[in-house]
C-alpha cells in the first residue's frame, strides 16, 4: 500500500498532538500534555477510491527550550502547519518555521490548520489576515481537535494534494 | 559467567539494547533482548538472525540514514537521534533514544529506554511551557486593563479640560488683578491635576509597552543633542523666573552623531522631568547644566545642578521607584522619575543619579545609538521635512468667483473647505447632508456642488442620483464633485458611474481643491453649448472635465505625501493644507478640541457595548476630522475601527481603540499648544503667533 510521510509542525501548545489523536483515535483530552520528542502514528485513508497509509510524525513544538531538527523532515511528502487561532503569535511563528522548512526541504504539499476554532470568543486571527494567507497560496482550515471539526477534512485534503503531486 | 556477558547484562539492566550494524540495513543483536524491546517488537530474534531495524520503526529508519553517514565517514564520538516514542504492549508509551558509535572497528547502535528519566524531563518541560502560556495570558489581561485605564483617565480628564477652557476664557476678561491671580492659581492647579492623571496613565500603561519592541524606524531616530537644546529653549523662561541659570554643557563633536534609539517626544519628557526635578532643588543664583556625551555604543545625557545633592538616607535607585518623592521638596506624585526609568529601560538604556564631587546632583540617562543607516535616513527625512515646512501656499484670488455648495457631515472638514474656498474669493455655503443639499439646490443656483460620499440619511451617491433625475426636467447640468475618504481608481470609477463629474480625496488640500473646483466649472462654461442634459453614467464620464484632478490622480501623490509627511506634526500639516492661514488653523484646532473628544467617547461606548454600526459611524466621523491634521497613525486606527465596525468584527477593536486613544492624546497636546498660542499676550506681540515647533509633552 502506498505510504506518505506527513509531519505536524508548529509552536508548542497549538494542538498538533491533539489533532493527530483526534484523527487517529477519535479522542481528545482537555488537559495539555506537552510533547518533548517525536511520536509516529499511522492511519489508512481512502481517497479517490485508493487506500493510502499516512505516516504521521507528531514533532514537538518549537519554543525557547527546543528547536526542531530538520533531519526529522527527511522524506516528508507533506505537512500540516498548525497554529492556535487564539494566540496570534503562534501563526507568525508557524510561518517563520515554514520559511525554514521550505528553505531546507523545498516545496511540498502543505496545509495551514488554525486550530482551537471552538474557542471563537478568544479568536485572534482576523479575516483579513486569513485572506492574505489564502492569497499567498495557503489552504487554510479552521480545525478543532476538541470537537473534531474539519480535522479529518484537513488530513484528507493534504492526502489528495500529496497524491496529486 | 564471562566478563562479556556480565557487561551485556549490565547494559540491559540500564535500559540499553546493543546492536552491531552488518550493512544493507541489517543488524545483529549483541547481548540481551530487553523486555521493553519484546514489548515493542515482539519475541527475541535468534542470535545469528539479521534484524532489519529500519523496517521496525519509521523513526529509526530515518535516523539510520544519519547513523550510516556517521559510520561511513568514521566520525569520532557518536551521533544521537533525539527522543521518540514507541508504543509497547497494551499501548504503553516507551520513550527511546538511539545513538550510533564505533567500537573496536565495529559499527554499534545503542538503543536506550528513557522511561526512568523521561518523566522528570517531561515534567520540567510541562512546567516551563505552562508558565509561558500563563505569561501570554497575563499580557492579554494587562492589555485589557490598560484600555480600561485609558477610559478612566479620559473620564477624569474631561472635566479638567473644560475647567481649563473656562479659566482660559476668564483670563481674557478685563478683571481686577487680585481676581486674575486667583484665576491663575485655579488654572495652574487644574492643569497640574490633568498632568498627574496623565502621568498615572503613562506609568502604568508602560508596563505593557515595555514588553513590546523597541525598534526605532529610520526616520524616527531622535537626536539627543537636539532634544537637549530644545529642552533648554523651553525651560529657560521658567528657570529665569526662579533666578536659576540653565546652560548647555560642552560636548565633543562625534562623526557618529547623537541619534539614539527611542522616541523624541518621550525624550523631551524625560529631559522635562529631570529639569523640573533640578529646578526644585537648585538654589537661586546657581546654574543647571544639561549636556550629552559619547559613551561608545551609547549616548549619555545629564542634568547637573548645584543643589544639596542626593538625600544621604536614600539609595540613588530608590529615587526612580514608583511613588518615590524627595523629603525636603515633595514634587508631584512621585511618577516623574519612575516614568523616566521605565521609558529609558524599555529602549535598552539606563538611568541613574549621583552626588557630584563638586557639590550638587547629576541625573543622567544613556540610550543605545541608533544604527548608522538609521541616522543617515533620519537626517535625510529631517531635511525633507524642514524643506517642506518652509513652503506655504498662497491664496491668490480666483479669476471668477463661483457659487459653491459644500455638503459634508463632518463639521471640521466642512468648515475647512468653506474657509479655503472663501479665501480664494468664492461664495461657499455648507450643509450637513444630502437632503439639505437638495433643498439648497431648490432655492439657489450653484456653479459647483461638493458632496461627501458618506453622509447620514442620504449619501453623496444617492444625492447625485437625485440631482441627475431632476436634470431630466430642468435640462441643466450641475457640476458635482465627490469627496471621498478613500482614494483609489475604483472609487473614482464608482463616482463617475454614479453621475459625479469628478472626485477629490480627503483630506482635501488647498491646491487640489482649487484646481478641481475651478477647472470643473471652467470646463462646464466652455462647453456651455451642451444642448442635452447628461443623464447617464457614460455621459457624465464623457463630460467630466479633463483638466480636473481626479481621485486616482491624487492617490499616489497623496500616499507619497503621506509617506514623506509621516513625521509631520499637525501644525506643519495644517500650514501646508491651509496655505499657512493661521487664523483658520486656530479655528480648526479649537473646533477639534471641542468636538473630537465627543466622537472618541462615542467610539469607546460603541466598543464597550459591542455596537458595530455605532462604531463604524463614529469612527468614520472622527477619521475625517483627524485627517485634517495629518495624524496618519490616528487616521489609520480610526479607519481600522470603521472597517471593523462595518465588518461587524469587534474582536480587534480594543487594540485599535488603544492606538487611536494614544495618537489622539498626542494630537490633542499639539492642538492645545496651537490653540493656546492664540491667547492674546499684550506684553509680547510676537507671542500671539503659533509656535513653530512641536510642543513638548510634559507630565
Amino acid at each position: 500500500m502506498l505510504q506518505k510521510k506527513v509531519c505536524m509542525l508548529g509552536s508548542f501548545s497549538v494542538g498538533k498532538s491533539s489533532l493527530v489523536r483526534r484523527f487517529v483515535e477519535s479522542m481528545f483530552d482537555e488537559q495539555y500534555h506537552t510533547t518533548i520528542g517525536v511520536k509516529v502514528d499511522k492511519k489508512v485513508v481512502n481517497t479517490g477510491g485508493e487506500d493510502l497509509t499516512l505516516v504521521l510524525w507528531d514533532i514537538y513544538g518549537e519554543d525557547v527550550f527546543q528547536k526542531m531538527r530538520m533531519s526529522y523532515l527527511r522524506g516528508m511528502h507533506g505537512y500540516i502547519l498548525v497554529a492556535d487561532g487564539t494566540r496570534r503569535q503562534t501563526l507568525e511563528d508557524a510561518l517563520a518555521l515554514n520559511d525554514r522548512v521550505v528553505a531546507e526541504i523545498g516545496k511540498v504539499p502543505a496545509l495551514l490548520a488554525l486550530n482551537k476554532f471552538d474557542l471563537t470568543d478568544q479568536w485572534e486571527i482576523d479575516p483579513a489576515r486569513e485572506a492574505q494567507l489564502t492569497a499567498a497560496g495557503w489552504t487554510v482550515q479552521h480545525t478543532s481537535a476538541k470537537t473534531g471539526d474539519a480535522v479529518e477534512k484537513a488530513f484528507l485534503h493534504l492526502a489528495q494534494a500529496m497524491l496529486a503531486k | 559467567m564471562s566478563a562479556k556477558s556480565i557487561f551485556e547484562s549490565f547494559l540491559a539492566g540500564q535500559g540499553y539494547a546493543l546492536f552491531e550494524y552488518l550493512g544493507d540495513g541489517d543488524f545483529r543483536l549483541l547481548g540481551a533482548w530487553p523486555d521493553w524491546c519484546a514489548s515493542i517488537w515482539g519475541a527475541q530474534p535468534n542470535s545469528d538472525q539479521r534484524i532489519g531495524l529500519g523496517g521496525k520503526s519509521p523513526f529509526l529508519e530515518n535516523f539510520l540514514v544519519d547513523a550510516a553517514e556517521f559510520w561511513r565517514t568514521r566520525s569520532p564520538g557518536s551521533v544521537n537521534s533525539g527522543n521518540w516514542i514507541e508504543s509497547g504492549a497494551n499501548g504503553r508509551e516507551i520513550p527511546l533514544e538511539a545513538s550510533a558509535r564505533s567500537l573496536d572497528g565495529k559499527r554499534i547502535l545503542l538503543l536506550q529506554n528513557l522511561s526512568e528519566s523521561f518523566g522528570q524531563q517531561q515534567q520540567w518541560f510541562q512546567t516551563a511551557r505552562n508558565s509561558l502560556l500563563e505569561h501570554e495570558k497575563l499580557l492579554k489581561e494587562i492589555q485589557k486593563k490598560e484600555i480600561l485605564l485609558h477610559c478612566i483617565v479620559h473620564d477624569l480628564t474631561q472635566p479638567l479640560s473644560a475647567m481649563n477652557g473656562v479659566f482660559n476664557l476668564l483670563n481674557r476678561e478685563n478683571l481686577p488683578a487680585a481676581l486674575r491671580k486667583y484665576i491663575k492659581a485655579g488654572e495652574r492647579e487644574s492643569q497640574r491635576q490633568e498632568l498627574m492623571i496623565r502621568g498615572i496613565l503613562e506609568a502604568f500603561s508602560s508596563d505593557l509597552a515595555a514588553q513590546q519592541s523597541r525598534e526605532t524606524s529610520a526616520a524616527e531616530a531622535p537626536d539627543l543633542l537636539a532634544c537637549a537644546k530644545q529642552a533648554i529653549e523651553e525651560f529657560s523662561p521658567a528657570f529665569r523666573e526662579r533666578q536659576i541659570g540653565l546652560s548647555l554643557g560642552a560636548h565633543a563633536g562625534d562623526s557618529r552623531g547623537w541619534r539614539v534609539v527611542g522616541d523624541s517626544s518621550r525624550i523631551d519628557r524625560i529631559f522635562g522631568n529631570l529639569l523640573e526635578n533640578a529646578m526644585r532643588y537648585a538654589p537661586k543664583g546657581s546654574t543647571v547644566t544639561i549636556g550629552v556625551e559619547n559613551h561608545d555604543e551609547f549616548v549619555l545625557a545629564f542634568v547637573d545642578d548645584e543643589g544639596p545633592g542626593l538625600p544621604p538616607d536614600q539609595r540613588p535607585d530608590q529615587l526612580f521607584a514608583l511613588f518615590s518623592k524627595g523629603k525636603a521638596h515633595a514634587g508631584k506624585a512621585g511618577l516623574g522619575l519612575y516614568f523616566c526609568k521605565i521609558t529609558v529601560e524599555r529602549w535598552g538604556g539606563a538611568i541613574g543619579a549621583d552626588t557630584r564631587k563638586r557639590g550638587g546632583a547629576r541625573f543622567w540617562f544613556r540610550l543605545p545609538r541608533a544604527a548608522q543607516s538609521t541616522q543617515n535616513d533620519a537626517t535625510a527625512a529631517s531635511r525633507g521635512k524642514s524643506v517642506d515646512k518652509e513652503k506655504p501656499h498662497t491664496h491668490k484670488k480666483a479669476e471668477k468667483s463661483l457659487r459653491i455648495l459644500v455638503a459634508e457631515d463632518a463639521e471640521l472638514n466642512r468648515d475647512l473647505i468653506i474657509e479655503l474656498l472663501k479665501k480664494r474669493g468664492h461664495i461657499a455655503i455648507g450643509v450637513t447632508d444630502g437632503r439639505r443639499a437638495l433643498a439648497a439646490l431648490e432655492e439657489h443656483d450653484f456653479d459647483v456642488v461638493l458632496l461627501d460620499e458618506e453622509m447620514p440619511g442620504m449619501t453623496g451617491l444617492q444625492t447625485t442620483a437625485a440631482i441627475r433625475r431632476r436634470e431630466l426636467i430642468t435640462g441643466k447640468h450641475q457640476v458635482i464633485i465627490g469627496i471621498s475618504g478613500h482614494a483609489t481608481a475604483d472609487d473614482e470609477h464608482r463616482f463617475r458611474e454614479a453621475g459625479m463629474d469628478t472626485a477629490l480625496a480627503k483630506p482635501v488640500e488647498v491646491k487640489t481643491l482649487y484646481k478641481a473646483v475651478e477647472s470643473a466649472a471652467q470646463n462646464l462654461h466652455s462647453t456651455a453649448a451642451r444642448s442635452q442634459p447628461q443623464h447617464t453614467a457614460e455621459a457624465a464620464a464623457a463630460t467630466a472635465p479633463a483638466a480636473a484632478p481626479s481621485l486616482a490622480a491624487h492617490a499616489p501623490a497623496d500616499s507619497s505625501a503621506n509617506s514623506a509627511a509621516e513625521n509631520e506634526d499637525a501644525l506643519s500639516h495644517l500650514r501646508r493644507t491651509t496655505g499657512g492661514n493661521e487664523k483658520l488653523i486656530r479655528s480648526l484646532a479649537a473646533t477639534f478640541l471641542a468636538d473630537a473628544p465627543k466622537a472618541l467617547a462615542r467610539i469607546r461606548g460603541a466598543v464597550a457595548k459591542k455596537n458595530a454600526a455605532e462604531l463604524a459611524s463614529a469612527a468614520h466621523l472622527l477619521k475625517g476630522s483627524l485627517a485634517i491634521f495629518g495624524a496618519p497613525k490616528a487616521v489609520a486606527a480610526a479607519r481600522n475601527l470603521e472597517a471593523l465596525g462595518r465588518a461587524n468584527n469587534l474582536r480587534e477593536a480594543l487594540a485599535s481603540l488603544r492606538t487611536l486613544e494614544s495618537e489622539f492624546a498626542l494630537l490633542q497636546h499639539e492642538l492645545r499648544a496651537i490653540h493656546s498660542a492664540a491667547k492674546p499676550k499684550p506684553q509680547s506681540p510676537a507671542s500671539s503667533r503659533i509656535p513653530a515647533k512641536r510642543p513638548r509633552q510634559k507630565k
